[in-house]
């Protein structure tokens, strides 16, 4: 074959090739552009609808007469004593607040790293992504608000009365809330969806039924509504809770409640309601979180989900409340790594992110990128100067070294105290953790309004440590270099076999550190790591001496029974692994469960971290601290800088200061 | 060579079964319990959520049975336990007031819960007998879990209304029939149910009116392979219901999502390796001995001595990764840009390159260093043969000696070699699709695992091991057709 032949051959066969390309790609391109179509028709919807709310809204403004400006809306005078702390028989909800939303902010799209939520079922899905999703899609009867999170204020209710000693709720629901129309709405197979459906009481009701139901798999909801008795729906806004208790902890159940979409969730997929006998089995298993379905009443509707790739919210146009400043979210879910994800944010692909303390260290305190200001000793702010910015912000968690109270190694409480004494915290947070956290000192987060400020750490003092392990009976009898002690006729070495979470290099120096301080007041120290999963397990099954932990706080009201109440301290499962009883707390426990005022609960809380401090039933390390980092400013480019990140940061609570409400982006 | 051919496809079912046997074996000795299904609600690693426990257990028990999980592993002897063993494992799980003996107790109790319809029968009798009234809390419990037949979706198109109606009035009064108990360090197990004995007959009479459910005299032989994790798995794998709970999809749908990314990556990475380390291999062995032949041996090794995850990192950070507002000269994540959709073919096909660049700079370098020597090391060997030595003598060019001689020969022994390189491309994409984010089977795949997705993980470990077995196939029929000394022994 000449050489003009092979080269003719090969042209022919490439533009081959590009054919059967072009045409697999056709069908892809084909549902693209539906989709596209499909997008545009549902923006001409949303147009409409906030073209027609605007009318609405004017007609319902009174027309100005005077020309005096306008007095700022207050509470009506039946309302002055709604400051948002818990009481009887009257409406405490604060105003719902709206002075975060600037109309002439809105647009673009906030893009954040988050997995992909494998279901959105509300009741049987636990994930913390569709916990989030369903925060972006639906809200719930009350709120905190980020400046305040220790108070309620109204959401979907517009008031709420307990009476019968805390037993019972009733709320009143806000008018005119209409639940989102699905996007399958616009199949034709799904036309029954494409309707304006109110929410209703009954909504909540059936929300309550499915947790309630015995076929539903949610067990970890149903602990939570174990002491509901019933839950009423009188007329579509009126909604009552009895419970079956006074029992603090069901007053975030109730405050917090979410609706169910009923017009959905009871429905088969051609509309038709399913039979009752059915509902429980068909809802572990709904069509509609087959087809990867989300609703609600909240200020986003999901848009699209592709399974570990991508998922898209857009603002809904008739929500009730005051919304963020976004018009989509994305979450991206295809980066998966630390160190991928770090890149993708230098690239620009996402707008916030969380470095790791190894990242921190090197991106920002050793400079390898320059992006990000330097640090500046004292200036807590210095990072805002930055073209990314970041600041240490403060998580609602605490970590620390849990002792197995079962143990005689520690039966008694100086030898705990000691081992308290020989950890030198503040050096090790500053050299291994670079800094990130702030010593913990109880169960209580130093930001709490709980903290007791009365408590002072136990300081790094070896000789002080020694003392205490001679008080306790620890001595080195056989002068092998480790203290021993009689322990039922035995001679026992103060040895502790400590087990922690493999694969972090932090934890790996803090115990190196440790191991070297316990060594020379002669006690061993043997550390193994192990995956997270065989962790829980050996928290599970209390097979420790020592344990490494953490705790993420959740909410700012305490509740000791999970970690602290003695009846937890048999029990399989539970929480409090490292055995811990005490009578004083076990009544302290009872009677914070029944106290719901917030001034008489102060003290009893205050009484709990005193005892557990002197207990040292842990060994308290650290409130976490990390590196958030942000697209900061730059040239000039649409969506990609965001504003109001550090307002956020200065104007609410430390713990929940990366609440986005007053992001949005430059309109450079 | 039909022959031949038919025996490698009838050599590849054993090897297939064996794969996934001793597959299915690890993941269930790395311990699918109750307790795993219970912790997989909590959140995060490392911090934990405070949040209420549960106890509600038989709401697992939905989840257990659909996949598979309550029943023994491979061999199923549950419908052989007597009463007596029965009797004695109840006794044997009170609580003493060691630490370890309660452990251990739970965990027996535990596993009498998810033994199913097959130790109704001997429950009932321990429930029955009057002296054994110390262990009617433990038996009613774990006969209320044994009995409990959780309705699922597919069961409302199975089985009757009345039926369905039936079984969820029994699960009902299952509930409603447990002797309430304590096991405590100090006496054992200790009731104060006032209704004890009325819930006791109660529930021995519902269970005798439904024998027929828990009759095992026939079944107890059936189950001992047909009720089994393995056959269970097997059963839905070949009818390709294996569900991952985790995505709450079918497994092989999320796979057929993502198979052909990795199939298409690792088929060019393999074209990649071949056609440079076969010409490099002989252009090694043409200047044996010479510096440029030592210098190209000694940069193959010191290459194949780096990790590939750790060149992947090396390269997103330098070369995927925006300096000072600069954009990267490579993309850091994907196979596509965002709009590629949209471009015309041969713009898509450069922009899949772009994309595809470094992850098959990863994927293929190491895997020049083992080809290129052995290519190497087979011309070398060729070049020393007699026919070599007469086909110079005849005249022939160097360049023919070498290519059309040595090298064709060299090629049957690197056949071979291909099937195990498609091996090494598997552990390797599982690590480079991480770095650079490709929506891949290897990113899905250590995903499965740390979810400790099991059927996803099988079904992706099927999936792997049919892809490398038709590779083995590929190489063995080629080895053939290379080789006539085969191709005549099956003529």
């Amino acid at each position: 074959m000449s050489k003009a032949a092979l080269v003719l051959l090969s042209v022919v066969a490439l533009l081959l090739v590009v054919q059967i390309i072009d045409r697999w790609r056709e069908p892809a391109q084909l549902k693209a552009v539906m989709e596209a179509s499909e997008r545009a028709a549902s923006a001409q919807e949303r147009m409409l609808l906030e073209l027609k709310g605007m009318r609405e809204e004017l007609a319902r403004r009174p027309a100005p007469s005077t020309g005096q400006p306008q007095p700022e809306v207050t509470a009506p005078a039946s309302d002055q004593q709604r400051d948002g702390k818990p009481r009887l028989g009257a409406n405490f909800l604060k105003l719902y607040d709206r002075s975060h939303f600037h109309p002439q902010w809105v647009g673009g799209t906030l893009r954040s790293f988050n997995s992909s939520p494998k279901g959105f079922n509300p009741i049987v899905e636990n994930s913390a992504d569709a916990s989030s999703a369903s925060g972006l899609v639906n809200d719930s009867l009350c709120t905190n608000h980020p400046a305040t999170p220790h108070l309620w204020s109204e959401s979907l209710a517009e008031s709420v009365v307990i009476s019968d000693d805390w037993k019972t709720y009733t709320f009143r629901l806000r008018e005119g809330v209409m639940w989102q129309r699905p996007v399958i709405a616009r199949q034709p197979e799904f036309a029954w969806l494409d309707r304006d459906v109110p929410l209703s009481a009954a909504d909540f009701v059936a929300y309550l039924d499915m947790i309630k139901h015995p076929e539903v798999e949610c067990p970890a909801l149903k602990s939570y509504f174990d002491d509901l008795e019933k839950a009423e729906a009188p007329d579509p806004r009126t909604l009552v809770l009895h419970w079956k208790k006074k029992v603090f902890t069901s007053m975030a159940s109730s405050l917090g409640l979410e609706p169910l979409p009923r017009h959905v969730y009871l429905s088969n997929r051609d509309g038709s309601p399913i039979p009752v006998a059915q509902i429980g089995t068909t809802f572990n298993k709904h069509w509609f979180d087959d087809l990867g379905g989300l609703i609600g009443v909240g200020a986003y509707i999901l848009e699209l989900n592709e399974n570990d790739r991508l998922v898209r919210f857009r603002r809904n146009p008739s929500y009730w409340g005051a919304p963020l400043h976004f018009e989509t979210f994305e979450w991206d879910a295809e980066v998966r790594l630390p160190d991928p994800q770090l890149v993708a944010f230098k690239n620009g692909q996402v707008h916030s992110h969380g470095l790791s303390p190894t990242q921190y260290k090197s991106q920002i305190l050793d400079g390898a990128e320059p992006r990000f200001a330097k640090p500046v000793p004292g200036d807590a702010k210095a990072g805002r100067a930055g073209e990314l910015g970041w600041e240490l912000v403060r998580s609602h968690a605490y970590q620390y070294i849990g002792w197995n109270l079962r143990k005689p190694l520690f039966a008694d409480k100086r030898t705990r105290q000691a081992l308290a004494y020989a950890f030198p915290k503040q050096r090790i947070i500053d050299e291994v953790w670079f800094g990130l956290g702030r010593p913990q000192i109880g169960p209580i987060h130093l930001d709490s309004p709980y903290f007791n400020t009365q408590l002072k750490d136990f300081d790094f003092a070896p000789a002080r440590a020694t003392a205490l392990l001679a008080e306790a009976g620890w001595r080195d009898s056989d002068a092998d270099g480790w203290l021993d002690r009689e322990i039922d006729g035995k001679r026992v070495t103060l040895r502790i076999q400590l087990k922690y979470v493999a694969n972090r290099p932090e934890w790996d120096a803090t115990l190196a550190v440790y191991r070297d301080e316990l060594k020379s007041i002669g006690v061993d120290l043997a550390v193994t790591s192990y995956e997270w999963k065989e962790l829980l397990r050996i928290y599970e099954e209390k097979d420790f001496d020592a344990a490494v932990g953490g705790w993420q706080l959740g909410s700012l009201e305490p509740d000791f029974w999970q970690l602290w109440h003695s009846s937890t301290a048999d029990e399989p499962r539970s929480s409090n692994h490292v055995g811990f009883k005490n009578a004083r707390i076990d009544e302290l426990c009872v009677t914070l469960r029944e106290t719901f005022e917030t001034d008489l609960r102060k003290p009893i809380i205050e009484e709990v971290q005193a005892i557990i401090f002197a207990e040292q039933p842990y060994l308290f390390f650290r409130s976490p601290t990390s590196a958030f980092v942000w697209q900061n400013r730059g040239p000039p480019a649409t969506g990609r800088w965001l504003r109001g990140v550090t307002d956020g940061l200065d104007a609410y609570h430390p713990l929940f200061n990366r609440a986005n409400l007053l992001w949005h982006f430059a309109n450079e | 060579m039909w022959s031949y051919a038919f025996r490698r496809c009838l050599w590849m079912i054993p090897t297939f079964l064996g794969i996934l046997l001793i597959n299915f074996a690890v993941l269930r000795l790395q311990g699918l319990s109750l307790t795993d299904q219970v912790s997989a609600g909590q959140q995060g690693e490392g911090d934990r959520k405070v949040t209420a426990a549960s106890a509600a257990i038989e709401t697992w028990l939905g989840r257990f049975r659909r996949t598979g999980n309550d029943l023994p592993a491979l061999v199923n002897l549950r419908g052989f336990t007597g009463s007596e063993t029965v009797r004695s494992r109840l006794a044997a799980a009170q609580r003493g007031p060691q630490v370890n003996e309660a452990k251990r107790s739970r965990a027996e109790l535990e596993d009498l819960w998810l033994q199913g319809g097959l130790l109704v029968e001997p429950l009932l009798v321990v429930l029955a007998d009057d002296a054994a009234a110390k262990l009617h809390g433990p038996a009613s419990f774990a006969l209320s879990l044994c009995a409990y037949r959780p309705l699922l979706v597919e069961d409302l198109d199975r089985l009757s209304q009345p039926e369905q109606d039936r079984l969820r009035a029994r699960n009902d009064r299952l509930r409603q029939l447990r002797i309430a108990y304590r096991n405590t360090s100090e006496h054992g197990y200790v009731s104060d149910d006032p209704q004890a004995e009325t819930k006791r007959q109660a529930l021995l009479a519902l269970l005798r009116a439904d024998a027929a459910d828990f009759e095992r005299s026939g079944r107890r032989w059936t189950a001992i392979i047909g009720e089994t994790g393995f056959t269970d798995f097997m059963g839905k794998l070949f009818t390709g219901r294996l569900y991952s709970e985790t995505r709450k999809d079918y497994a092989f749908a999320i796979i057929a999502d993502r198979w052909s990314v990795t199939a298409w990556l690792n088929v060019i990475a393999i074209l990649i390796a071949w056609g440079v380390s076969i010409p490099l291999g002989v252009w090694s062995a043409r200047r044996t001995g010479t510096l440029a032949d030592r210098a190209t041996t000694g940069a193959l090794f010191a290459a194949w001595s780096i990790p590939s995850f750790f060149v992947a990192t090396l390269l997103l950070h330098h070369l995927c990764t925006s300096q000072s507002g600069e954009p990267a000269l490579f993309p850091n994540r994907g196979l596509s840009s965002p709009g590629s959709m949209w471009l015309s073919t041969p713009a898509y096909l450069m922009d899949l390159l772009w994309h595809a660049a470094l992850p098959l700079v990863c994927l293929t370098y190491q895997s020049f260093t083992a080809l290129s020597r052995y290519m190497r090391a087979n011309v070398l060997e060729q070049l020393s043969s007699d026919y070599i030595r007469t086909a110079r003598a005849k005249g022939v060019s160097d360049d023919a000696v070498v290519w059309k001689h040595a090298t064709r020969n060299s090629l049957v022994t690197m056949i071979t070699l291909g099937a195990g390189l498609l091996a090494e491309l598997f552990g390797g994409f599982v690590f480079v699709e991480y770095v650079f984010s490709i929506p891949g089977l290897g990113t899905l795949m250590l995903e499965a695992a740390k979810q400790q997705d099991a059927p996803l993980l099988m079904a992706s470990t099927v999936v792997s091991v049919s892809l490398l077995l038709v590779g083995i196939l590929i190489a063995d029929l080629l080895y053939a057709v290379a080789d006539p000394r085969i191709k005549a022994r099956y003529a």
